[in-house]
């Protein structure tokens, strides 16, 4: 599976489409922002420096890679420093693409036999990281002492197969070329079995005219899209309708999204010239010749 | 920005080289070898059908022959000519058959074809 199931989850970018004066996905105030962070609890693997880059819409707001809400973040890193205190141990972390701090707390009964001393002297630390060697850090991306950006973190473990880094760094790039581009073409032609055990993901699975099982003749040369719209685009594909297309309300229906999503996703397509308005504005039909 | 040390393999180099035309010194890269030869101040490592690289080591630089390496170093002029690896840091990983260096080979190129999320351009 090339998407590692992105698709169908819920980000905050999908959810208040028609909120007015509220941010997307924001359901209650600004303050509110710890409610976000509990309902997206998928975790996405990135590089330091997509950490430093990351943005906040609005102050107190998730922090967003590629336009998504993230998190709960994974990344790996050269071990710079190590800094145990009594109520947290700090790494500095340098993966070649930047530096950052990721702080565990400690618990005052965890029993705490590791001391500054012992890792200078070369020694590993109670996760057993040490200087210079490699780590995995599993945590979320907080801010400190205004914009500096630290990860606090649950887990850090070293990491020993040089291969577990290098693959690290190619499944951040597949995830943030996911969320950029939409999802990769179904390898083969089996993307209509497979994805029928899941109706969302099949619209996603499809992608280059899966289901159909002709090949990518049809969409081979889509341009590049968000995930969303390349729904759209396979539902018009393949539902049954008359020569006027669909209208953006059945649409929405069917793919449970809401109105004013579709309604982007049909900007992007009707930008891209792959759809066409028919009778309304609101209705579409698949550009084909 | 923060210090960045891109991936690159034996045939990037010259991108890094300090000769490059900017006036602003080039960022130190990162390079996966296996050492072939060690010559006192000066090494050797073999980066898969990429050829080798010659390393000017520091005076506290442990390299052990047959190991697999990562170093972090500038590119500079070697004596034997052309250009190697200024070392500032290894790290050793150990038996090379235990890394697969085609994955490498697509880290490095996947850095540099999506470069907003691994490096800022070098300028």
């Amino acid at each position: 599976m090339d998407n590692y199931g992105y698709g169908n989850t819920s980000y905050g970018g999908s959810g208040g489409g028609g909120g007015g004066g509220f941010m997307p996905g924001e359901t209650s105030s600004p303050s509110g922002g710890g409610r976000n962070e509990d309902r997206n609890t998928t975790m996405r693997p990135i590089t330091i420096k997509q950490a430093l880059d990351a943005t906040q819409p609005y102050p107190e707001a998730s922090y967003q890679i590629d336009s998504q809400d993230v998190s709960s973040v994974v990344f790996v890193g050269q071990v710079r420093n190590i800094s145990t205190q009594a109520t947290n141990i700090t790494y500095k972390l340098d993966d070649g693409t930047g530096e950052i701090e990721a702080k565990q707390w400690v618990t005052p009964d965890d029993s705490m036999d590791t001391t500054d001393e012992s890792v200078a002297a070369g020694g590993k630390d109670r996760n057993g990281v040490e200087i210079n060697g490699y780590a995995k850090v599993f945590g979320k991306l907080k801010t400190m002492f205004g914009d500096r950006k630290i990860i606090t973190t649950h887990c850090v473990r070293p990491l020993t197969d040089i291969n577990e880094v290098h693959f690290h760094f190619i499944e951040a790039a597949a995830v943030h070329l996911f969320f950029t581009r939409g999802p990769a073409p179904a390898a083969g032609g089996g993307g209509g079995s497979s994805g029928a055990k899941d109706e969302a993901m099949a619209g996603i699975d499809g992608g280059y005219g899966g289901p159909t099982g002709s090949g990518g003749s049809g969409g081979g040369n889509l341009p590049a899209m968000t995930p969303l719209a390349k729904r759209v685009y396979n539902l018009l594909r393949t539902e049954p309708q008359t020569n006027e297309g669909m209208q953006a309300q059945q649409i929405a229906a069917k793919l449970s999204v809401s109105i004013g999503d579709v309604a982007r996703a049909g900007d992007e397509l009707l930008n891209a010239a792959v759809i066409f308005s028919t009778v309304d504005e609101q209705t579409w039909a698949i550009l084909d010749y | 920005m923060s210090l960045q040390t891109p991936r690159v393999l034996p045939s990037h180099l010259h991108a890094f080289s300090p000769s490059a035309t900017s006036p602003r010194s080039p960022p130190p890269v990162r390079l996966l070898g296996t050492v072939t030869a060690l010559r006192g101040d000066t090494a050797t490592i073999s980066c898969g059908t990429h050829g080798e690289v010659t390393l000017i080591l520091k005076p506290d630089s442990h390299l052990q022959n047959g190991k697999l390496v990562e170093v972090v170093g500038k590119v500079a002029e070697v004596p034997e000519g052309g250009l190697g690896i200024r070392v500032l840091a290894t790290t050793d990983w150990g038996n090379p058959a235990d890394c697969d260096y085609k994955i490498y080979e697509k880290l490095v190129e996947v850095t540099h074809k999506l470069k907003p999320m691994f490096y800022d351009s070098v300028e």
